[in-house]
């Protein structure tokens, strides 16, 4: 099926298909997906510059559904979500004018692919590291996962965010936190989703519960609150420099929506670092199909 | 006796029914989705790409809008539709 805006021709079962294994992980991992949905575009032949806007703009009513069931459960923090938006919302401006930026020169699509290349290896490589240290601290230490992971995280270790002003967040049970460290972490997954066309929550997430201690269920929630925010941004960034093919975004949604179920009601059988693990392969097949579509 | 563990492995009392539900979503709400989206497209593709061609600002907001009200009407729906065939 022809999709003229993005001047391409793709089967709208790949597309549906591609919302599908999202709204699957996204139901499942708790995270946007857009690190998986963007190369699985590229790789059915979506010009880059669309993949980008498109992703964003299809991510914005998947995130924005879940969001709102996070809310009703408590897991999102609006002082934590809001004061990053002041960091996300300039990034994704920054990254979708370096996207504008390349494609005068015509090599948008080699630059962004190497770039989706690198942080896909990392995400993957990271996930499966994590992963496996919290089973394993698990077992030895006989400790929850929360703690695992706050054990090893930056702020356990260090003082390096507590540069005033500082804010608390009581929601998130966090005592004191900077406010640049908020502002850092929502400035650097901003240009990620503005430059790769991804949420960003992949890296978020990690950073959120890594470096300023936010437990996994409220980084969860407020990730998903932050990305409806700053992929719905992107997308009115995007659209307004020609970059959204909105067909192709809500054939990709109606996926996502049966995709999502599935997802919320699997986690009911496997623990947080398990789910991690067994998807940590994912992002290094993503990242051999952008391999693929730049080297072909 | 001897315990058969090829037998006992997914024994969870819920693992069954719930994978007995998620089968029928997908048998009632694919379908459904699928004539949705056909149904959307065959109306709005040609106004979507006008508006695509004429101006961008009003294109945008437009996407915005479309997006976000598909994602809590199919949610909606979904949820609706699985209370009344009692799956949830």
């Amino acid at each position: 099926m022809e999709f003229p805006i993005a001047g391409v021709i793709v089967s709208p079962l790949i597309l549906a298909g591609t919302g599908f294994i999202v709204g699957v992980l996204g139901g499942f991992l708790g995270v946007g997906g857009g690190f998986l949905a963007g190369p699985l575009m590229f790789w059915a032949g979506v010009p880059i510059d669309f993949v980008v806007g498109t992703d964003l703009a299809h991510m914005t009513g998947k995130s924005l559904v879940a969001a709102r069931s996070h809310r009703a459960l408590g897991h999102v923090d609006i002082r934590l979500a809001m004061l990053m938006v002041l960091g996300t919302v300039p990034g994704v401006e920054i990254g979708a004018q370096i996207i504008e930026a390349l494609k005068p020169r015509g090599n948008t699509e080699q630059v962004v692919g190497i770039f989706y290349v690198i942080i896909l290896s990392l995400i993957g490589s990271f996930t499966a590291w994590e992963s496996l240290r919290t089973i394993r601290m698990r077992r030895t230490e006989h400790i929850n996962a929360q703690d695992a992971v706050e054990r090893t995280g930056l702020l356990y270790h260090s003082r390096l965010f507590r540069i005033p002003p500082l804010v608390q967040l009581p929601v998130s049970g966090v005592g004191e936190v900077s406010v640049w460290a908020i502002l850092f972490v929502g400035l650097l997954t901003g240009v990620l989703a503005g430059f790769l066309g991804v949420g960003g929550g992949f890296l978020r997430m990690p950073l959120m519960v890594y470096a300023l201690g936010i437990p996994t269920h409220v980084a969860v929630g407020t990730d998903l609150f932050e990305i409806v925010i700053s992929a719905g941004y992107g997308t009115i960034s995007h659209a307004l420099k020609g970059n959204v093919d909105v067909l192709i975004a809500l054939t990709m949604q109606t996926g996502a929506a049966i995709g999502a179920q599935i997802g919320v009601a699997a986690t009911r059988y496997v623990s947080g670092p398990s789910i991690r693990l067994v998807f940590s392969f994912l992002p290094f097949l993503a990242a051999a199909m952008v391999l693929l579509r730049i080297a072909f | 006796m001897p315990i058969d563990h090829k037998t006992t492995e997914h024994t969870d009392p819920s693992f069954k029914p719930l994978m007995r539900s998620l089968a029928l979503e997908l048998c009632i709400y694919a379908p459904l989705v699928t004539i949705y989206f056909i149904v959307v497209l065959h109306f709005a593709k040609e106004p979507l790409i006008q508006l695509y061609e004429q101006g961008s600002t009003s294109y945008a907001f437009v996407t915005l809008f479309l997006i976000l009200m598909q994602g809590v009407l199919l949610e909606a729906f979904t949820s609706w539709l699985l209370r009344r065939i009692g799956l949830r």
